[in-house]
């Protein structure tokens, strides 16, 4: 019966973030009571995911002007050389005087500017270094490495005096690690934010919901962690907003 | 000049076909995450790379691998296993370059030049994570596969 209410557009417009308050929390709720639904929306949030990981590189571009400049760049660059051609061939009339050479290099450079100044310029993003980690694993091993990783950086950025943030989100199995009746690292946990305000430490909701609706669970965070609506879609917006995105 | 002109069409057939060709993909920088050690896992992620430049062109894409941790195996399996070692060697010969984590040599007690296939002082970075932010920031697109 969802399936009637909700189109796609607006599941889209969901996953997007781009409905209203009101709307938003008519959909959460239809959501949860409908497992069906639920499960569109998440096959939604990973294909938004994977796009947006295909399509990572220029952050502000949609991806169709980047064909369409590619396309024009090109026929710009002919255009150019064929008047080359021309005009050379006007200009001098005895053909022996242009040999093939003197055009290939000539068309090289034009090419290769081209192409330069079509590649964006991803590298300059600001002075703050924001890094996202993504733990969605139950693994014990990877709940260390994401900790100890988290760590590492922190420890080099504020020993480099480098303005940076860091944020853990963990969703599926993940979730274990803040989960105050199963992580195994409360304390270290409670140090690191403790030592850090610059490290944020986010759980997905829908895996909270989740649990809730198969397991009757109700799950209790861990004192300092904060929750995001999707870890997914979570994980699309800080690549969108320029942070670095590592999976453990 | 008639020559002249067939030359430029020649030039501009020439550049177009040039173009037609790049015009699939624009030039990708890409950096692959390995910190697993599971060895289908890691083959499987081998033949990603290879897909990958297939449908790029080898010329019109910057590969590297970044490994750190329990992902150092890949170059332990390539040192002793015939296959994985000619996958690794197929790649680099592509130019697909080939991080190691220096944290983990140090943490892991590892002899890159004795545990690991093919790596030299210059393939060795200081943090795997870092180098993962840094590429990223020079405007690497990153793939966990």
């Amino acid at each position: 019966m969802n399936e009637q209410k909700f189109s796609d557009e607006f599941l889209n417009a969901f996953v997007d973030e781009q409905l209203a308050a009101e709307e938003k929390s008519r959909a959460y709720q239809a959501i949860g009571a409908d497992p069906a639904l639920n499960q569109r929306v998440c096959e939604l949030r990973k294909l938004r995911d994977l796009v947006r990981l295909a399509y990572q590189d220029p952050p502000a571009a949609p991806v169709p002007n980047l064909r369409t400049h590619r396309y024009r760049a090109g026929s710009v660059a002919a255009l150019l050389l064929l008047t080359l051609g021309v005009t050379l061939g006007w200009l001098l009339h005895d053909p022996v005087a242009v040999p093939p050479v003197a055009d290939a290099p000539a068309a090289a450079p034009l090419v290769t500017a081209a192409a330069t100044a079509l590649s964006p310029a991803a590298a300059t993003r600001g002075r703050e270094t924001k890094v996202l980690l993504h733990l969605n694993s139950g693994n014990r091993a990877r709940m260390q490495e994401v900790l100890d990783e988290a760590e590492l950086l922190l420890k080099h950025y504020r020993a480099n005096r480098q303005i940076a943030r860091v944020q853990i989100i963990v969703n599926g199995e993940g979730l274990n690690l803040l989960r105050a009746d199963t992580s195994p690292y409360p304390e270290r946990v409670s140090a690191l934010l403790k030592r850090y305000d610059n490290l944020l430490l986010a759980a997905c909701q829908n895996t909270i919901d989740r649990l809730k609706r198969e397991q009757g669970l109700i799950a209790r965070l861990l004192p300092g962690t904060v929750v995001v609506d999707s870890g997914v879609a979570q994980i699309i917006l800080r690549q969108q907003q320029g942070w670095i995105y590592i999976q453990v | 000049m008639k020559k002249l002109l067939v030359l430029s069409a020649a030039l501009l057939l020439a550049l177009g076909a040039g173009m037609a060709q790049a015009a699939g993909y624009a030039k990708q920088k890409v950096v692959y995450h390995v910190n697993y050690s599971d060895e289908k896992q890691l083959t499987a992620a081998m033949g990603n790379i290879q897909n990958h430049i297939n449908a790029v062109g080898k010329d019109n894409i910057d590969v590297k691998v970044v490994m750190h941790g329990p992902g150092l195996d890949l170059l332990k399996i390539a040192n002793t296993n015939p296959d994985m070692q000619q996958k690794v060697v197929n790649l680099k010969n592509q130019k697909v370059g080939f991080q190691v984590c220096n944290n983990t040599l140090v943490g892991r007690k590892i002899n890159y030049k004795n545990d690991l296939f093919d790596v030299s002082e210059k393939d060795i970075v200081p943090s795997g994570v870092a180098e993962l932010a840094k590429l990223q920031q020079e405007g690497y697109v990153y793939i966990k596969p």
